[in-house]
């Protein structure tokens, strides 16, 4: 069993586990977290699963968990991990089940005074327009013609529609559109699954929440992106629904035989990969951008979804009842990047799972009004409590791939938070500190307790302070709705 | 053998332990497991029959597709199933008549059944696995 002795402190917060811990192990193991946090490692097997992440073919530099880390199935969530291109792997499990799954943060014209007397309307109408829960079909219903164009176009496609603007294009990572989805590599069951899914929250962690800019900590990013003390924003929380899970659920799959055929030695089946340059990985790639760029469309139809229900509750009561969007940012991916790797740009496949991008300045693909600052790095914090808006730093390059963490990361399970929480009495609790709740039921809400996750705000000290993203805004709930 | 499975503690997911004598009895009490955690089973109206016939390369990889039938139908029809008559299993094949019906009272949504540490491991009594869901 690895201990805490066997890692050695190379900063403040980072803790490195070098490759000769295990023999198989191609390089070395990164946690990122303050002296707490990196505790918190040794209660589950985020060690081993990124010890094992660390035997992928072709992985650079070192296996890395941001530090809202925690176990998952593969590859711990707060994952990531960067292969070689030309001669690594690309993983399935590397990238998760919810392909996609992501936040997008929509800011309003409005201070919280304004809102505040309409909060219980526009979450019974954002609950209405936004449908959430287990299964649950979407806002739009999509031929089987539709779905595939959907995937290949992203965000384009619901422009087409009418159902984006221009802007929130720009302010999406990636443009809303992942290139080289191809549905022909998408399997039927998928596509059947995904089809009625569209414009559709989903139930686990995902979310809705109104929320009230708390604090400023960078006023000049702040005005760059449109965020001000007081101001009400709304934070969609959610990924690729079905079609995501079933698109990871084939591959893992189908990749168990290539495991084989490659001669690749993997200490977890979950972790299952083919060689990016084969028949097998280009086709899991071109699979998950049509769940990459579903998910950007879900996203997309939701943000309408919210701009109606506030035109529904708001208008002729406030003036300028628009949601404009702040960003849209994706935390299950793997991307095509160039990062510099011995002193020399290579072109990685970089995993991200449960960890979000964070381009710092001058960062090719920001939207040009981001570009002078780097784009902003969205952290949900569990319900009820905080969330944070940071930016993208250029020392996150070559710390970390330019990536930090997706949120708060839990650290007990939903049935130990079963025991501890009530759903009804924690309902109350939110209610009496102000917050209105829409949840499906009272054990979804139990098993989602703050309680269960990391304090966000010590998560986003330790990015801050290692220099992977900067603190921009503080939030604060109003409303959340949970499926 | 009085247990069928049992859950597991996992920091984000759901993880169960399932056991059985033979293999046939595993891939029930693992798919009976499953059902546990989708709905109060106690509420199912047993009102639906489907014959589910499989072929994979491994005995783990035929586990994963099995389970997954149940998600598939769980999420397309609401369907939860809690009557598993496996008629012929070998670590690639399976045949199995299936019974459950609509679930008044759901509890997960299961995003999936993951490979995570999966090995089907031969006991004294039988076999035994892990299967952790993705939720």
């Amino acid at each position: 069993m690895v201990q805490k002795s066997d890692f050695k402190r190379v900063d403040e917060y980072i803790w490195e586990l070098p490759k000769e811990t295990r023999d198989d192990m191609r390089v070395p193991a990164r946690l990122f977290g303050d002296a707490e946090l990196f505790e918190a490692a040794f209660r589950d097997r985020t060690v081993e699963q990124l010890m094992n992440t660390a035997t992928l073919p072709g992985i650079v530099k070192h296996a890395l968990a941001m530090p809202d880390f925690h176990q998952g199935y593969g590859l711990p969530i707060g994952g990531v991990v960067a292969t070689r291109a030309d001669t690594g792997v690309i993983s399935p499990g590397g990238v998760g089940y919810d392909i996609n799954c992501g936040v997008r943060l929509l800011g309003t014209h409005l201070e919280r005074g304004a809102v505040a007397p309409y909060v219980r309307d526009l979450t019974a109408a954002l609950y209405r327009e936004c449908p959430s829960g287990v299964g649950g079909n979407g806002r739009v219903r999509a031929s089987e013609r539709e779905l595939d164009e959907l995937v290949v176009q992203g965000a384009r496609w619901a422009l087409k529609r009418g159902l984006a603007r221009q802007e929130d294009l720009a302010h999406t990572e990636e443009q809303g559109l992942l290139p080289g989805a191809d549905p022909s590599h998408v399997s039927a069951r998928a596509k059947d699954r995904g089809r009625p899914q569209v414009g559709s929250l989903g139930a686990g962690n995902h979310f809705l929440e109104i929320d009230v800019v708390e604090e400023i900590y960078d006023a000049q990013v702040a005005q760059v992106f449109g965020l001000w003390e007081e101001q009400v924003v709304v934070q969609i929380h959610c990924g690729s629904r079905a079609y995501g899970h079933q698109v990871c659920d084939d591959y893992v799959r189908d990749l168990q035989s290539a495991v084989l055929k490659y001669n690749l030695s993997l200490p977890d089946r979950e972790l299952v990969c083919a060689p990016v340059d084969s028949p097998e990985g280009r086709a899991y790639y071109s699979a998950m951008a049509c769940a990459v760029n579903y998910a950007f469309v879900n996203r997309q139809v939701l943000a309408m979804g919210v701009r109606e229900a506030f035109e529904q509750v708001l208008a002729g009561k406030v003036k300028n009842f628009d949601l404009f969007q702040v960003y849209d940012v994706a935390h299950n991916i793997a991307k095509f990047e160039q990062h510099e790797v011995d002193g020399r740009k290579t072109r990685l496949c970089v995993h991200r799972k449960g960890a979000t991008r964070s381009a710092g300045p001058g960062y090719e693909g920001l939207p040009a009004d981001y570009r002078d600052v780097g784009q902003p790095v969205l952290v949900p914090g569990s319900m009820g409590t905080a969330s944070y808006v940071l930016v993208g730093t250029q020392a996150a390059m070559a710390l970390s791939f330019g990536s930090a963490c997706h949120g708060a990361g839990r650290v007990m399970s939903r049935h130990q938070a079963l025991k501890q929480v009530q759903g009804s009495e924690l309902r109350q609790e939110l209610e009496q500190q102000g917050i209105v709740v829409r949840a499906g039921s009272n054990k979804g809400l139990a098993e989602e307790a703050p309680i269960a996750y990391k304090d966000v705000s010590r998560v986003v000290e330790v990015v801050h302070g290692a220099g992977l993203a900067r603190k921009v805004a503080r939030l604060r709930p109003l409303a959340v709705i949970k499926g | 053998m009085d247990k069928r499975f049992e859950e597991v503690e996992h920091t984000a997911d759901i993880a169960i332990r399932v056991w059985g004598r033979d293999l046939a009895e595993l891939f029930a009490n693992a798919a009976y497991g499953m059902a546990c955690q989708l709905a109060d089973v106690a509420t199912v109206e047993r009102t639906v029959e489907h014959e589910i016939q499989l072929e994979d390369w491994d005995a783990e990889t035929l586990l994963v597709s099995w389970l997954d039938e149940f998600l598939y139908a769980n999420e397309r029809d609401g369907l939860v199933f809690t009557d598993f008559d496996v008629l012929e299993v070998s670590p690639t094949r399976l045949r199995a008549v299936v019974r459950g019906g609509p679930a008044p009272v759901r509890w997960h949504s299961i995003k999936a059944v993951t490979f995570n540490d999966l090995r089907i491991v031969r006991t004294a009594e039988g076999y035994e696995t892990t299967i952790v869901f993705d939720v």
